[in-house]
């Protein structure tokens, strides 16, 4: 691979040093003159018809500005996953304030006032009458009929799905039937959901600042809902303080477009975590039986998936998201033929959304629980069958019939081996296992692959506008939205590489749906791979147009010029040398221009990615408890444009995906319906229980990527539950995949082994 | 209540409500922002701040309880223009990603810094369990740690 001067040197991320300095700007940290604060009343029933409302309490409390609910805001209903306009196969379930309640932490009424504990003690005083309707948290009692009338459309949808040949599985075949379950989980993004807006009457213009992944996606959705036109809504994203797919759905920016609207005012809304467990997304819960048929010698032949999702209240995007789980069947392990069965329940649950991975994570644990059982029975090692049904470069999966390009799975699976010394590890836990009876220990190894953007499943397209400065440096106008990951800092890189500039000198926006050109979200690892390709092509063209302006400037035939080194010179007179500064003015006085440039680009690639992880663990079979020995991340990354940053979201997801794994449990009370709404009850890995994660990247370019690269925050997570779960089950010599595997469930299992023996 | 009580050196007098939380009094009263709320009940450390040099979650205490007490919060940090080393090391060893912890992870570290001048990895766990990054691994934090103690990060 080339070496570069920029790309591939460690960075800290854009505004490391407002960070630091406690600056940065986050939603909630805004002030505008005027501003009325939000709070929001939200619904303690799981299922309910608002009968009233009385407001007259609330109303008269000074410093309130009004109380918005059911029977006084727009009776139009809107999708919260829906990003561009006209997107096919969207129910449009919820209002901004719903008159029937569908889960506990439904939006029932939102106080604007003058000061937040104003609003918050206002809400304490509106009385609601509720007409309790049946409920339930069961997706086995929907699909059996409950909740009918819930919705319109119904309360389940579900869809098959056939890939490839069945005609071409052997005959002679060995088959495994595995059950896994995962519990809802909470994205758990430190920054707590917050929008401001501000509706000016007399421009009739609305500002809406939200930390979000698409600008445009919420234009469309206020808009409609408001019934706006586009150019009259604008949307900007602010500082986000992390996502992990919790900031996809909008839900504060109509709550908060409804109040500014209804005030006149700029209206600040920021969810509490209580709210943000209720009322915002989780992931959803999982039921998944997975069959498989192996060769005796441990080729693959087929996979069947038949998939339950818990949509909870509405469906928000669970059909998309199992929809995207059956185009991932093919894109890990090579074999001829799938077929996948995905059901969407909507429940009295707290409402899914998608988690980074965007159900890649969840497959990878159903279908790589099933390969270490089929690897039981076939008497092969979990790694060696791993190693047997792996892509080879460039062939294509069968979901898509796309080229894997340069898919690299088998080399990190050899690398990882060698390094976590796998099978000395192995070696040691059996002789470790045999004199210890209270703690046991085991290795899982798990591969698991991704995307890199939406293509060929949804518009992959994004816009990008460069121009130089006088000074010479170069902005660039593309609907970007870090989530907190570096996009920004990576898309500086590739511009400062590409253009020979010091990264300082490149400044780049994030999303603004009246200035930027029109991008289709930071969705699907599609930031770098999608948007930095269109960034890195927008480079060589402003390059182009740079040269054939200085051209007609110069009087010189275009070919005669170059651009070495930040500078354009003549091939043939050394005399003749502008540094960009130069160029612009030269280009300014003599053809009365600017120089800048438009590029569009529509992605018609999308590489094999994928990792491989590998953990050891140390069960207490006394307690319960699982502690993660060792943990070895190996992921085909192609080139990492910013290298620790790579790494630490590697290791960050290795955390997130061990929480699923042993602890993380949004659990819903089938009793009340619910859900966990504290940290206090919802834990997370702290650094004193974090493990050492090493990370290892095969890098061998050649993909379709800025600088070779592919994607890496979404893949990152994919792997992890499923490997940890392996080491528990190969430490217990246990088969459940029941997730958390926290210390109530192992400790069960255990006593009910013994009671067996 | 009247309130008098110093925040990042200077001496503060405020009228504000005895039950009000200090980070509403840091955030609403005084503008200071980069005290972030993660979970209001302590279980986060995104709000730490440092009262009397140990680090507290400014969500926990009320105004009743800062008379005369002496808050130092992230803003608080910089020196003449210099960023403390703890805020630099943050920067240097790419430990912040969102961004959204960093106040409160960089005051619970201060904390330590300044009872333990020269900490072990095991005792920079400790200090910093109370303050949860969803992005990160804790790798870079605890090598911006590491690092500080040894360019100085232990004066305030």
């Amino acid at each position: 691979m080339k070496s570069l001067k920029i790309v591939g040197v460690s960075h800290p991320i854009h505004d490391a040093k407002a960070k630091v300095r406690g600056n940065a700007n986050y939603a909630g940290d805004m002030q505008l003159a005027g501003m009325q604060y939000a709070a929001m009343l939200l619904s303690p029933k799981p299922h309910a018809l608002i009968k009233s409302i009385d407001a007259s309490e609330a109303l008269a409390l000074e410093g309130v500005e009004t109380v918005l609910h059911c029977f006084n805001t727009t009776e139009r209903t809107f999708s919260r996953f829906r990003t561009v306009s006209r997107q096919p196969g969207i129910m449009n379930q919820e209002r901004v304030f719903n008159r029937e309640l569908r889960q506990v932490g439904d939006r029932v009424a939102c106080v604007v006032a003058d000061t937040p504990e104003i609003a918050r003690q206002a809400v304490r005083l509106i009385k609601v009458e509720y007409e309790d309707l049946p409920f339930t948290t069961d997706v086995y009692e929907v699909l059996d009929g409950a909740l009918a009338d819930m919705h319109p459309e119904g309360a389940f949808f579900e869809f098959e799905r056939e890939m490839g040949d069945k005609s071409l599985v052997a005959q002679d075949c060995v088959e495994t039937v595995t059950h896994s379950s995962l519990d809802r989980m909470s994205h758990t993004a430190m920054e707590p959901h917050a929008c401001v807006a501000y509706y000016n009457k007399s421009m009739d213009e609305m500002t809406i600042w939200s930390p979000n992944q698409t600008v445009f996606g919420i234009r469309t959705v206020v808009a409609d809902l408001f019934e706006m036109q586009y150019h009259k809504v604008r949307v900007i994203k602010s500082t986000m303080g992390g996502s992990f797919g919790c900031k996809q759905d909008w839900i504060l920016e109509p709550i908060a477009a409804c109040a500014t609207l209804a005030t006149g005012k700029p209206v600040k809304l920021v969810y509490s975590r209580e709210e943000v467990m209720l009322n915002t997304s989780c992931r959803a819960p999982f039921i998944a039986d997975v069959k498989s048929k192996f060769t005796r010698d441990g080729v693959l032949q087929s996979l069947d998936a038949d998939v339950i999702a818990d949509a909870g209240a509405y469906l928000g995007n669970t059909m998309a998201y199992l929809g995207y789980q059956s185009a991932l069947m093919p894109r890990t392990y090579k074999y001829p033929y799938a077929r996948y069965r995905g059901r969407g329940v909507c429940t009295n649950g707290t409402t899914s959304g998608g988690l980074r991975g965007w159900s890649s994570g969840e497959l990878c644990l159903f279908v790589d629980h099933n390969f270490n059982m089929a690897a039981r029975k076939l008497g092969i090692d979990p790694l060696e069958l791993r190693l047997k049904n792996v892509y080879k470069p460039w062939e294509k999966e069968m979901a898509d019939n796309i080229s894997l390009e340069e898919i690299r799975t088998k080399e990190c699976i050899e690398l990882g081996r060698e390094k976590f010394a796998y099978d000395e590890k192995k070696r040691a836990d059996a002789d470790f296992n045999s004199k210890n009876e209270r703690y046991q220990r085991g290795v899982g190894v798990s591969c698991g692959g991704h995307f890199n953007g939406y293509f060929p499943h949804a518009l992959d397209f994004s816009g990008v506008e460069m121009r130089f400065t006088e000074s010479g440096s170069v902005i660039v106008n593309v609907a970007v939205h870090d989530h907190g990951c570096g996009t920004v800092q990576a898309i500086k890189m590739i511009v400062a590489e590409t253009l020979g500039l010091p990264v300082d000198m490149i400044w780049c926006a994030e999303g603004d749906s009246t200035y930027n050109p029109f991008d289709t979200g930071c969705y699907a690892s599609r930031s770098i791979y999608v948007i930095g390709r269109a960034v890195k092509d927008c480079c060589h063209k402003l390059q182009e147009q740079l040269l054939q302006d200085m051209a007609s400037a110069l009087g010189l035939p275009e070919e005669d010029l170059e651009i070495v080194d930040a500078q354009v010179r003549s091939k043939n007179d050394p005399s003749i040398c502008f540094n960009y500064t130069e160029a612009v003015h030269k280009i300014l006085f003599t053809l009365v221009k600017e120089v800048w440039v438009k590029h569009e680009y529509a992605n018609t690639t999308n590489c094999g990615v994928t990792g491989t992880h590998f953990a050891h663990v140390e069960v207490d079979t006394w307690t319960g408890m699982t502690k993660i020995l060792d943990y070895m991340a190996v992921h085909d990354i192609g080139r990492a444009i910013n290298p620790e940053i790579c790494r630490a979201q590697v290791q960050g997801a290795a955390l997130m995906g061990s929480g699923v794994a042993l602890m993380e449990s949004l659990h819903t009370n089938p009793k009340n319906g619910k859900s966990v709404s504290s940290l206090k009850n919802y834990h997370v890995i702290n650094a004193w229980e974090a493990p050492q994660v090493q990370v290892l990247f095969v890098e061998d370019g050649l993909t379709g990527g800025p600088y070779e690269s592919k994607s890496i925050g979404e893949v990152a997570l994919v792997p992890v539950a499923a490997a940890i779960v392996g080491a528990v089950n190969e430490a217990l010599q246990s088969d459940f995949c029941e997730c958390p595997l926290n210390p109530d469930k192992i400790v069960a299992m255990m006593q009910e082994r013994r009671t067996k023996a | 209540m009247r309130l008098e009580f110093t925040v990042n050196d200077k001496k503060r007098v405020l009228e504000v409500s005895a039950d009000k939380r200090l980070i509403d009094i840091l955030r609403e009263d005084l503008g200071l922002m980069g005290t972030k709320e993660g979970c209001g009940e302590g279980e986060c450390g995104a709000c730490t701040i440092l009262l009397d040099g140990k680090a507290i979650h400014s969500c926990l205490l009320v105004a009743a309880q800062m008379s005369g007490r002496n808050v130092t919060t992230i803003e608080g940090l910089e020196k003449n223009g210099k960023l403390d080393p703890l805020q630099s090391a943050f920067v240097e060893e790419v430990a912040i990603q969102c961004g959204y912890c960093t106040p409160g992870m960089i005051l619970s570290a201060k904390a330590l810094l300044l009872e333990n001048p020269a900490p072990t990895e095991t005792e920079i766990r400790r200090a910093l369990a109370g303050n949860i990054c969803r992005c990160s691994g804790y790798t870079q934090i605890i090598r911006a740690v590491e690092r500080a103690a040894r360019e100085g990060g232990a004066a305030i």
